[in-house]
This record gives structure tokens, C-alpha cells and sequence, in this order.
């Protein structure tokens, strides 16, 4: 299936994406050069899902290759079928030769596919995920150059195995260590930073709607200032962001309050010290100031006693 | 420029191929490479097919493309979006800034002139008996004519004076205080340039030839660093002010524990016992049909080293030792074991100050508390032979050495003698050197222990955790 950019936008928006052009161009240029997509950006921005994402506008197999310290191409690639092996090599032990027994085992009938060797051996164009790339070793970083800019892989008792259909290859990276300028020479290249508040409204409507367009911009604003202006160990992601508006949904809350924040925090930020430096007095005032678009010195309603039960007519 | 002008400007420049997307975007590559970022042939390539899936006359678009395919990491998209704005203009603002640019150019050739003359007439007596001239480069005069006025009195004070001093060769004395003082002035000035200016450490090029070229190179060169997390990141430690340290600190704090997580996933993984290579036994075993009878292993890691820290922490290098010594006590979450020791005048051990469970806060003021080394002079030759009597047993052939000095020191040539005897006893020495990269070359101490050591620049805080990353993780 073939999209223009445009098209592919709005694609990716109907399966609950929101991009803007930055990030359309860039996944466009990665479908129609046939380059694999390198996507940085700090935990929890949104980099994994593009991959999911294309995998539904495209209605294809997302074949995922978590990366960590010590991925070898034998759990990354392929590896033999050892016990299928032995038990060929007990059957024809007595019949024949052991030169022409080890002829017949490293057959691709004894292969076992991993994921980068069952997504170039696809017959449908699949979109492959390798998460998290910046945890392997610099050896498997620079074994992935084949399959990254040839689209093939080099089996030494089989020889090279060329990709039925090239896939969409997206690559993750947290940036916890720098890539090879080999690797990234090959891919199209992305970087996702935090959204700024309209953005992350836009998010928050989409697969939060029940939260209502209100208390979602409060969050979108809380969340703002928490990123912008508070020195955290870790900055609350959109998934906690997420996780964070269907909490106060659960409380039927419709809008930021004190006490709902205060409840609720530890879905936010997952550190104690930041929890902490939240909940303090003068911060948390500051980020209920900024939450309901008070101007400075306003002082407004932010103490809530209904428990989050606020009557309808406050919409 | 009028716009039937701007008009023929155009046409003219489209007639001699000096106006196609081709040509601009090889000039914007060449601009991006000269800034630091590495952008291959094949990526060029890449940046002019991707222009022909996008509708050019939709700007962000344009910007969007070219950045996905010349830009690979948050530096470099920071560079290219400054750079764009800069080279992807109207030739009206182009034409603007050039003559901004040339007007700022004459100013700063009158100044350096005037600085020439004014020099010149103080050093005139001796240049007459000298058999070479003084000769001082285009920077010395610059520095000189920013100078504050009192600097200047000062400095022709101090040369007059010394018109009156009773040496055998006046002149090749009065040629070296002269550039030797404007060269400090030159450090002086750049580390007080406030708010960051000049970081340093996007490279200093040279002129490309080109003037609207060399012009966005400049202002991409003063701008970039002006975000302040990249300002901290990349600007010299020494020059940071009071007021940086907190995001600093907390800056270590989260690189360090960064490193550390990498280092201890590491660590566990190589401290297991050997694994089995199927594959490799069962080749093997065919011939017995398929009983694994002999075993193949994997290869197995090397034995994780250990780490020796020996910090300078003299006046010059005080405020630099402070967050040297917080990511190491960062690191050593993960490293354990770690010993270190600081050194200015002598050594002292500090191992025990660096324990897991102590706050570093308090470690620092226990330790310049209980120090008698901190903000002292430096003596290298002095501290490694207190470190080889008492402490010589720590050094074993798997033991990394990690010395973290600007090398101003007193008898470096003895101080390297001992240097080699303890390249001798350990794995490997590392030397962090905290004056920058530009500056080595003018130094002798410098030349001499880059003989000895593997050094590496350290002025910033990227630089560190880049060097400690390297070493470590090669190591372990």
C-alpha cells in the first residue's frame, strides 16, 4: 500500500498517532527511501508505538526484537535446532558418513528464525521493531550494519539470505549511549522530544476523551511545569501522563484539584525524592497555579473537599 | 535589494548552476561538517532524494526532510535547525547580514591596528637591536584591544620598566612577557565571557572562502550553546558560576548513575561461569555421534579491572576536582573498590571518604575539611613518590590509573620519571587533562606526560563522562 504524506498523517493520527510534520516527513522519507527509522528521545515520548503504529496502518506483522546488554545473534538471528540435530546424528550414526551427516544438518530445515531472520524471510512487507538499540554491545551494533543498509544477512553454512520483502525496520534508542556514526549513517533519523501543551492535549483527547477537553489541558499544563521547571530525577512521560488522567477519570474528577493531585502523584512520578519535591507547598501551588491558567498573584479555587466529585455544572 | 534586482540575481546565479538544490544543499552540508556535524556523501545523497518526495515550496517540509537525513542526534539537530534558519534565507537578509559583517570586520581591523601602534611604540627601542622582530598574531592584538584601559597602562608599564633591567638579552625577554600576558588575558577574558558567549567546543575552522558560508558558521558558532542544559554540558567546568552548580550537581548525579547502570549490568553478566557453544559442540561431537563427549565453551569476558583515581585538587584546579570527584563517587556505586587519591602539593588517600553509603555532600566537607592539599600549589614529582612508598602495593597489571590534572606542575621531568615507573606496575594510565585540547601545544609538562599517559581532553562535562565512558567500559 502506497501513501503520500499527507495521507500517511492522517493515517497515522486515525490510529491514534498524533504527528505533526516533523515527525510525518520523517516517517514518509523512512517508507520511500527504504531506510530503517532511527527514533531517539528520552522514555515514554512515543517511540516504540510509531513502529506499532505502522504495523496497523499497514495491516502487517510487527516482528519485535527487544535489545540488551548481551544480545547475540544467535538469540537476535537464528540458531540451529540442536535436539532435532543430535537426533538425526543418532539415527543415521551407523549408515553414514559423519562428513556427509554434518552436510545435511546445518540445512535451512534445522533453522530456527529469530527476528531479524523471520522479518527479512517474510513474504509480506513486516515492520520491524529493534527497541531499545542503544543497550546492545558496539559488536552487535556494527553485525546489524548488513541487514540495515543491504537488507541481508550472512549465515556461514548457508551463505547470504537476501529479504524477501524489505521491511519497515524501526530502530529505538533511550540514548544511554552514543550509536556508532555506522549505524546511524544508515537510517533516517528522528529525535521526540516532550510535547508542548497543545500537543499533549491532543494526545490526551484522543485516547483519554472521557477525561474531558478541561481537566486534560490542566493536566497537559501540571504536567508542563512539572517538566519545564522542576529538576526530577525522571520526567513524567506521555504514557504517565495517560495513566495519570484515567486515574482522576477513575475518581471522577473533572477537574485539578489539591487533593486529587496529591492522591494521584505517585502515577506521575515514579521516584520518591520527586514525589517529594512535588507535594511541597510552594511547588504544588505553583503547578495549580500554572494547571488552571491563573496569572501570577491570582489566587484561585484549587482546594477541592468533594473528593473529586464535582457537581456537573461546573463544566 | 529591490526586487527586479533580487530577480536578476537569481537568474543569473540559475544560469550558472550556482543556484540549483543541489548546489545549495552541498553548501549547507559543507557548512554543517564545518560546524562539527558528520555528514557523509551517502547522507547527502539521501537529503537530495528525499527533496524529490516533498513538496519544496512547503518550508517546514523542506526543513523537515533535509534535517531527517543530515541531522543524527539532538547536537546535531540543535546545529541544523540554527543553521537552516541561518542559510535558507531571503538573499535581502543574506545581503544584510554580509554588510553587517563587513562592517564589524573594518571595526575590528582599526582596533587591531591601533593595538599594533600602540604596542609597537613601547617595544620600538629594543626591536632595533633585536635580531628578529616582534611578531604578534592577529588574536594577540585582538586580545589586546579588548583589553580594559587599566590592563593596558599596566602591561606598557610593566614593559617600560623593564627597559631599565639588567639582562643579557632585553629583547627575547621583554617578546616572551609580552606574549606570554596576552595570552593569559586571551584565557582570562574567554572565561568570563558571561552567559556562555564562545563555548569552545564546537570546532574552531577556519574560513571556508565563502562569505555568506563562513558567515552562517559564525553565528551558528555564537548561538548554539545558548540552551542551558547544552551550555553546562559543554562549557568549561572552571567557568561555570555559583549559580550553575545545582543544576550541575544534579547533572552528575543522573550521568553518573547512568554509567554506573551500564557498568554493574556488565559486571554481573562476566562474573557468571562459562556457557557451553552448542553449536560448536555439536559440530564437534558428530563424530561420536552427537554425545557431547567434548565440550566447546564461548569465550569468556576478561576480568574486570580495577580502578585507581589520582585527582589534582590545587588552586587551578579546585572547582574542576568538585564535580570530578562527584562523578566518581557516582561510579562508584557500581565500581566498588575504587581507590582514590587527591594531590596538590602532596597525596592523601580519600578511599574511605568514597563509601557507598556516605552523602557527598558531607564527604566533600570532611574531606576539605580534614585535606591539607586543597587550593595549594601543585607538585606532581612530590606526590607520585608519596603514592609509590606508601601506596606502591595498590598497583597491580590489571589496575587502570586514572589521573585527573590541568599538568601544571613543578619538575614535571622528575614527576614523569615516576610516571614511568608506574606505567611499569599497572594496566594502563589515563590522563583526564582539564586544560583544553588548544591550549596543549604551548605547554611542556603537557607534551612530556602525553608521551606517558593515554590523555584525554576534560574541560567540560561532556568531555568527562565521554573519556570515563570510553575507558571504563573498555576495560570492563
Amino acid at each position: 500500500m502506497d501513501l503520500n504524506l499527507d495521507e500517511l498523517k492522517r493515517a497515522m493520527e486515525k490510529e491514534g498517532y498524533v504527528s505533526e510534520d516533523d515527525l510525518a516527513v520523517t516517517v514518509y522519507l523512512a517508507l520511500t527511501l527504504k531506510k530503517p527509522l532511527l527514533v531517539e528521545g528520552a522514555p515514554g515520548v512515543g517511540k516504540t508505538e510509531i513502529a506499532k503504529v505502522l504495523g496497523r496502518v499497514f495491516d502487517t506483522e510487527v516482528i519485535r526484537l527487544q535489545c540488551y546488554e548481551g544480545l547475540d545473534e544467535n538469540k537476535a538471528l537464528y540458531e540451529w535446532n540442536y535436539q532435532r540435530q543430535l537426533l538425526k546424528i543418532q539415527i543415521l550414526k551407523d549408515s553414514c558418513p559423519h562428513e556427509d551427516i554434518e552436510k545435511d544438518l546445518f540445512d535451512e530445515e534445522y533453522l530456527l528464525e529469530r527476528p531479524l531472520l523471520k522479518a527479512i524471510r517474510s513474504d509480506r512487507r513486516v515492520v520491524l521493531l529493534i527497541d531499545e538499540v542503544d543497550k546492545v554491545d558496539e559488536p552487535f551494533e556494527a553485525f546489524l550494519f548488513e541487514l540495515l543498509s543491504d537488507f541481508q544477512v550472512s549465515i556461514p553454512e548457508l551463505g547470504t539470505l537476501e529479504a524477501r520483502q524489505i521491511p519497515i525496520v524501526v530502530l529505538t534508542s533511550n540514548g544511554d549511549r552514543e550509536l556508532s556514526d555506522g549505524l546511524k549513517r544508515r537510517c533516517v533519523y528522528l529525535y521526540i522530544d516532550y510535547p508542548d501543551i497543545d500537543k499533549e492535549v491532543r494526545i490526551l483527547q484522543m485516547k483519554v476523551p472521557e477525561a474531558g477537553e478541561r481537566l486534560n489541558r490542566q493536566i497537559a499544563a501540571a504536567v508542563n511545569y512539572i517538566r519545564s521547571n522542576l529538576d526530577l530525577r525522571k520526567q513524567p512521560s506521555i504514557a504517565e501522563s495517560l495513566d495519570w488522567a484515567r486515574a482522576l477519570v477513575a475518581l471522577h474528577a473533572d477537574v485539578l484539584t489539591v487533593e486529587n493531585l496529591t492522591r494521584t502523584v505517585n502515577l506521575l512520578l515514579k521516584n520518591r525524592d520527586d514525589r517529594l519535591q512535588v507535594l511541597d507547598g510552594g511547588v504544588l501551588d505553583e503547578i495549580m497555579r500554572h494547571a488552571l491558567g491563573e496569572k501570577a498573584g491570582e489566587k484561585g479555587h484549587t482546594h477541592c473537599h468533594c473528593h473529586g466529585n464535582l457537581p456537573a455544572s461546573s463544566n | 535589494m529591490e526586487p527586479g534586482e533580487t530577480a536578476c540575481v537569481v537568474t543569473e546565479a540559475e544560469s550558472a548552476g550556482l543556484n540549483t538544490i543541489e548546489y545549495n544543499i552541498t553548501r549547507f552540508v559543507q557548512i554543517l561538517r564545518r560546524l562539527g556535524v558528520r555528514v557523509s556523501l551517502a547522507e547527502t545523497v539521501d537529503a537530495v532524494s528525499a527533496l524529490a518526495g516533498i513538496d519544496l515550496l512547503d518550508k517546514s517540509r523542506v526543513r523537515a526532510a533535509l534535517k531527517a537525513c543530515l541531522a543524527k542526534s539532538r547536537r546535531e539537530a540543535g546545529i541544523f535547525d540554527q543553521a537552516y534558519g541561518l542559510f535558507f534565507t531571503t538573499p535581502e537578509e543574506k545581503a544584510r547580514r554580509r554588510q553587517q559583517y563587513r562592517e564589524a570586520r573594518a571595526e575590528r581591523d582599526r582596533l587591531i591596528n591601533t593595538a599594533e601602534r600602540e604596542l609597537m611604540e613601547v617595544v620600538e627601542e629594543w626591536q632595533r637591536d633585536l635580531p628578529e622582530k616582534i611578531v604578534l598574531t592577529e588574536q594577540q592584538l585582538e586580545t589586546f584591544s579588548l583589553m580594559p584601559e587599566s590592563g593596558k597602562e599596566r602591561m606598557k608599564e610593566i614593559l617600560d620598566r623593564m627597559k631599565s633591567n639588567p639582562v643579557n638579552n632585553p629583547g627575547e625577554l621583554i617578546n616572551r612577557v609580552l606574549q606570554s600576558s596576552l595570552n593569559y588575558w586571551r584565557y582570562y577574558m574567554m572565561k568570563n565571557a558571561a552567559g556562555g558567549g564562545k563555548a569552545g567546543t564546537l570546532p574552531e575552522e577556519g574560513s571556508t572562502g565563502d562569505e555568506e558560508m563562513d558567515e552562517v558558521i559564525r553565528s551558528v558558532d555564537a548561538h548554539f550553546y545558548h540552551h542551558p542544559g547544552d551550555r553546562i554540558l559543554h562549557r568549561d567546568m572552571e567557568s561555570l558560576d555559583d549559580s550553575d552548580i545545582p543544576r550541575m550537581t544534579s547533572l552528575i548525579s543522573h550521568m553518573s548513575s547512568q554509567l554506573a547502570l551500564g557498568i554493574s549490568r556488565r559486571y554481573k553478566r562476566s562474573a557468571g561461569t562459562a556457557a557451553v557453544d552448542i553449536r560448536r559442540t555439536v559440530r564437534r561431537n558428530i563424530r561420536y555421534g552427537g554425545v557431547p563427549i567434548e565440550l566447546r565453551y564461548r569465550a569468556r569476558r576478561r576480568k574486570r579491572p580495577r580502578f585507581l583515581l589520582i585527582c589534582d585538587v590545587s588552586a587551578s584546579m579546585a572547582r574542576h576536582a568538585r564535580f570530578v570527584l562527584q562523578f566518581i563517587y557516582g561510579l562508584n556505586s557500581a565500581l566498588g573498590g575504587l581507590e582514590s587519591f587527591i594531590f596538590s602539593e602532596d597525596l592523601e588517600r580519600t578511599t574511605e571518604f568514597f563509601s557507598k553509603n556516605r552523602n557527598f555532600a558531607r564527604s566533600m566537607t570532611d574531606m576539605i575539611n580534614g585535606s591539607r592539599q586543597w587550593g595549594k600549589s601543585t607538585n606532581l614529582h612530590e606526590s607520585l613518590k608519596t603514592f609509590l612508598r606508601h601506596y606502591g602495593d595498590k598497583l597491580t597489571p590489571d589496575t587502570v590509573v586514572f589521573i585527573v590534572s590541568d599538568a601544571r606542575t613543578v619538575a614535571p621531568e622528575a614527576a614523569a620519571g615516576l610516571l614511568r615507573d608506574i606505567k611499569l606496575k599497572c594496566a594502563d594510565i589515563i590522563w583526564l587533562n582539564t586544560l583544553p585540547r588548544r591550549e596543549w601545544e604551548q605547554k611542556a609538562p603537557v607534551k612530556l606526560f602525553c608521551g606517558l599517559a593515554d590523555m584525554y581532553e576534560c574541560s567540560t562535562l561532556s568531555q568527562l563522562e565521554k573519556a570515563l565512558r570510553r575507558h571504563v567500559f573498555k576495560y570492563a
